[in-house]
């Protein structure tokens, strides 16, 4: 049955998602700021009051928008409708996540995240991929899949919502720890060492703040971080050998052309650890060296020199 | 034997002339003439979910005969003189059955089972209740005013807070469900004080079984509506039972109460995890009205109780930092039990206005918006909604338990963050907070236990202490005024050292260990661990009423709310 499908955002994902429920034969309207060029299958608009009329809604666009975009989402949708954000990042001080953003600012209920190693291009041209959605309503689930899923994209589901969109924001600062790594030339087991031990301790924080550990072992973390890792051309790789190039922050932002959250999240994600009393070593060090308060022979150093214990 | 006589099967007067509601009457005046009719419901929903799958069938059999049996073998008394045989002997059973067999045996538990729980309403009892308990109440706390008409020392001790006018407009257009926080056994009784004397409509509550042991307490409890809650049965059958009650008199109109904390707050703290089972038979309700066709709306109404003097803190507490307070429900030895504390407890609160503040926060529809004076669900910025769109899928109302399971946990944190914002704090929480941050900051990497065996150790300079005082209060103004949580009177209008004495007083006198005490120009704390109870209705504002240097101790004081 031919669902009527928004999606909010037409960038790369926006646009992806809506190739991707076009082709699945879905009534499909994109929204956006400003007019954009899209197939004919697919209608597109500037006036948000048009996504209004759909069941199902995609919000596409980056985490430092989400605020804005919720409050104009708010003004149209109700309890009917149903949504799924991709947003890979945290707002502000406080690590809200999307979803919670989403909650606030809408009266909407079913809401969902989805992440995982899924990427823009395989989702637009129908090329096998998975994905992972969380939320608490099963019936989301099965118009997503509806939506999307079809023969070439498998999307698992989960209620731990948070979790998934922790994992997939802290991922996205290992990320940028392992490009800068990988680019001063460290060994494949020290890598290793970085990956697994930066995922304990996002998921270590990610614990406190509702999220269940295993998600971010799951498709959300430890697959999008290997995507990643495998050659997925992600804006963090790109940010991370750039500061490992010797680029201030700013700059390697402005080389990237991407805004990357992952730094802003990890600082956040340290501030609040600290008020918990967790160690966050690999995200203090790394933010430390970001920031050029350290260089990376101390980073080394730092990180060598600690207790190391059971795992 | 009489006792147990009247604990298992509840007196109720005899009807010479049934009672003919009157059309003003609140809806729980209509129950008794339903009362067969919802146990018949009841009975048939629970049936007919397990008799279509034999599997499930023999698994609820098997589950409730298995958990009776342990309960029993346990109680050693003569309900199991009397029961367990039958259990015993159907166990053994079971599996020979056929689907008639077992379909007449699951109807004849749930049947036995769904009587038990249901309550009676007698108008006669209820009236007579109206009168007499603030009476009774009263003449503990003034024995020379008991025959006085208005029994005015309750008057000045409860107060109640909140938009009636807009509650009492709600009552006769849906049905509403009080969900308050629960610190002491008191509750029930000062809440349905508090609905009487502000025009609201008594409701229908679950009662644990072990307030049903009094015979007097009993016989109020049943026959004013309240439903059994036997805590001890673990049959997951019964479990359905319980909430499917609650769901059909929520269908039905019949104004409720539950508390979701599900115990008393055994730490102090202003409950955050939810129990949804009961939660979700509200919006459960909502549901299936909805799909029947039926526009009644259901409203939740965020309550709050706050005493200055919680009457079994000192129970409360140390069953907490025992971390017993998850498996042992049913304390039946607190000084609840014990009518020496009642009379001690009144005594101490009879000369303080506004001892226990009763809150009734803004309704919120099932699905946690904003209700607008005529009932209308509300977006954030004031867009009337058709709150029916939450149950609907491709444009149809439908029913889905994985749905509502979510609205329900969803429902369980609006619920959580509205009772911070509508906390009424009181004199004794602050001076306990401020005494125990003091506490913490002199006692750096002391765990929480340590310190509960400094008494009469510390010693904390009192005009510091004054200072100190003034200044959480300047904060917690600030909070006030952004809406993030409530004062008292009290502490808005009284000096830092009236407040000082003012809870030193309350506290000391009632509680048999003083929680703290001035020598001379010093304070000594006595007791941390009643501190550490009345201070923890402060967890989630620690940090906001700290100044710079006392920031360490008020994170390790709002991280006893993460971890426990």
């Amino acid at each position: 049955m031919s669902l009527r499908i928004g999606v909010v955002g037409a960038g790369g994902f926006g646009r992806a998602i809506a190739l991707a429920s076009a082709r699945h034969g879905h009534d499909v309207v994109v929204w956006s700021r400003k007019d954009r060029e899209l197939p004919d299958s697919i209608r597109m608009s500037t006036d948000i009051g048009t996504v209004g009329d759909c069941e199902l809604i995609f919000v596409a666009v980056p985490a430092r928008h989400a605020v804005s975009t919720a409050e104009q989402l708010g003004e149209v949708v109700d309890g009917r409708h149903l949504i799924i954000h991709v947003s890979r990042g945290l707002i502000g001080a406080e690590l809200k996540t999307v979803t919670q953003v989403i909650r606030d600012k809408t009266v909407c209920r079913r809401i969902g995240a989805l992440a995982g190693p899924l990427a823009a291009d395989a989702l637009a041209e129908g090329r096998p991929s998975g994905a992972i959605l969380g939320t608490g309503f099963p019936e989301l689930t099965e118009m997503a899949r509806d939506a999307l899923g079809g023969g070439e994209l498998r999307i698992y589901d989960t209620s731990d919502v948070v979790g998934v969109e922790l994992a997939s924001a802290t991922v996205g600062f290992l990320m940028v720890v392992l490009a800068y790594a990988q680019e001063i030339g460290a060994e494949p087991s020290t890598l290793a060492v970085l990956a697994t031990r930066g995922m304990v301790e996002v998921s270590r924080v990610g614990q406190t703040l509702g999220a269940k550990e295993t998600t971010f072992m799951g498709l959300a973390g430890l697959g999008d971080l290997i995507a990643a890792v495998a050659g997925d051309q992600r804006p963090e790789f790109q940010l991370g050998r750039a500061l490992a190039q010797g680029a201030k922050l700013s700059n390697a932002r402005g080389k990237v052309g991407a805004y990357v959250e992952g730094i802003d999240v990890a600082r956040h994600m340290m501030e609040h650890a600290r008020r918990l009393g967790l160690d966050t070593p690999i995200s203090s060090t790394f933010v430390a060296l970001s920031e050029g308060r350290i260089n990376p022979d101390d980073a080394i150093q730092a990180l060598m020199e600690r207790h190391v214990g059971k795992e | 034997m009489l006792k147990r006589f009247l604990s298992e099967r509840p007196l109720r007067l005899p009807h010479f002339k049934p009672y003919v509601p009157r059309p003003s009457d609140p809806s729980i005046f209509w129950f008794n003439s339903e009362r067969d009719d919802i146990v018949s419901e009841v009975v048939k929903r629970i049936c007919a979910a397990h008799e279509s799958d034999r599997a499930r069938l023999e698994m609820a059999l098997n589950d409730a005969a298995f958990h009776e049996i342990r309960r029993l073998e346990k109680q050693r008394d003569q309900e199991a003189r009397d029961r367990l045989g039958y259990w015993r002997s159907m166990i053994r059973r079971i599996g020979k059955m056929d689907d008639t067999e077992q379909r007449r045996v699951l109807h004849t538990i749930v049947t036995n089972m769904t009587r038990d729980v249901a309550g009676n309403f007698d108008p006669r009892v209820y009236r007579f209740a109206r009168r007499a308990v603030p009476r009774m109440v009263g003449g503990i706390m003034e024995p020379r005013r008991l025959m006085a008409p208005a029994p005015e020392a309750l008057g000045r001790v409860l107060k109640v807070q909140g938009d009636l006018e807009h509650l009492r407009y709600l009552q006769n257009e849906g049905s509403l469900v009080f969900v308050p926080t629960h610190s002491s056994n008191l509750d029930s009784i000062v809440l349905s004080q508090a609905l009487e004397i502000s025009g609201l409509p008594p409701t229908v509550y679950g009662a644990g079984k072990n307030l049903f042991t009094n015979p007097i307490i009993s016989f109020f409890m049943h026959n004013l509506g309240a439903y059994r809650v036997d805590r001890r049965i673990r049959v997951s059958l019964y479990k359905d039972i319980l909430k499917l009650y609650s769901q059909v008199m929520i269908e039905r109109g019949y104004h409720s109460l539950f508390f979701p904390g599900g115990t008393r707050s055994r730490s102090g703290m202003i409950e955050r995890r939810l129990k949804l089972g009961l939660l979700g038979s509200g919006v459960e309700a909502f549901s299936t009205n909805r799909v029947r066709r039926v526009d009644r709306p259901v409203w939740f109404v965020p309550t709050t109780i706050n005493y200055a003097l919680v009457l079994e803190a000192e129970t409360l507490i140390k069953d907490w930092l025992m971390d017993e307070g998850e498996a042992r429900y049913i304390i039946e030895d607190d000084e609840f039990s014990q009518i020496d504390r009642w009379f001690a407890f009144f005594r101490k609160i009879v000369g303080m206005r506004g001892a226990c503040i009763i809150r009734f926060g803004e309704p919120i529809d099932p699905f946690g918006n904003r209700v607008g004076d005529r009932g209308q669900s509300l977006t954030p910025s004031g867009r009337e909604i058709d709150a029916g769109g939450y149950v609907e899928r491709r444009g149809k109302p439908v029913l889905d338990p994985a749905r509502d399971g979510a609205y329900t946990r969803e429902l369980g944190e609006v619920l959580a963050k509205r009772y911070e914002r509508e906390t009424v704090l009181m004199s004794t929480q602050v001076v306990a907070h401020v005494l125990f941050r003091d506490l913490v900051q002199s006692t750096p990497g002391m765990d929480l236990f340590a310190r509960q065996r400094l008494r009469g150790e510390i010693g904390l300079d009192c005009e510091t202490l004054c200072q100190e005082l003034g200044e959480a209060r300047d904060r917690l103004r600030e909070l006030e005024d952004q809406g993030r949580v409530r004062t008292s009177d009290v502490i808005k209008g009284d000096t830092p050292r009236e407040l000082l004495e003012r809870a030193l007083s309350i506290w000391n006198g009632y509680h048999n260990s003083t929680a703290a005490r001035l020598e001379g120009d010093r304070i000594v704390i006595g007791d941390p661990s009643l501190l550490l109870y009345y201070q923890n209705r402060l967890v989630p504002f620690a940090e906001a009423i700290a100044s710079p240097d006392q920031l360490q101790a008020a994170c390790e004081i709002e991280n006893l709310g993460v971890h426990r």
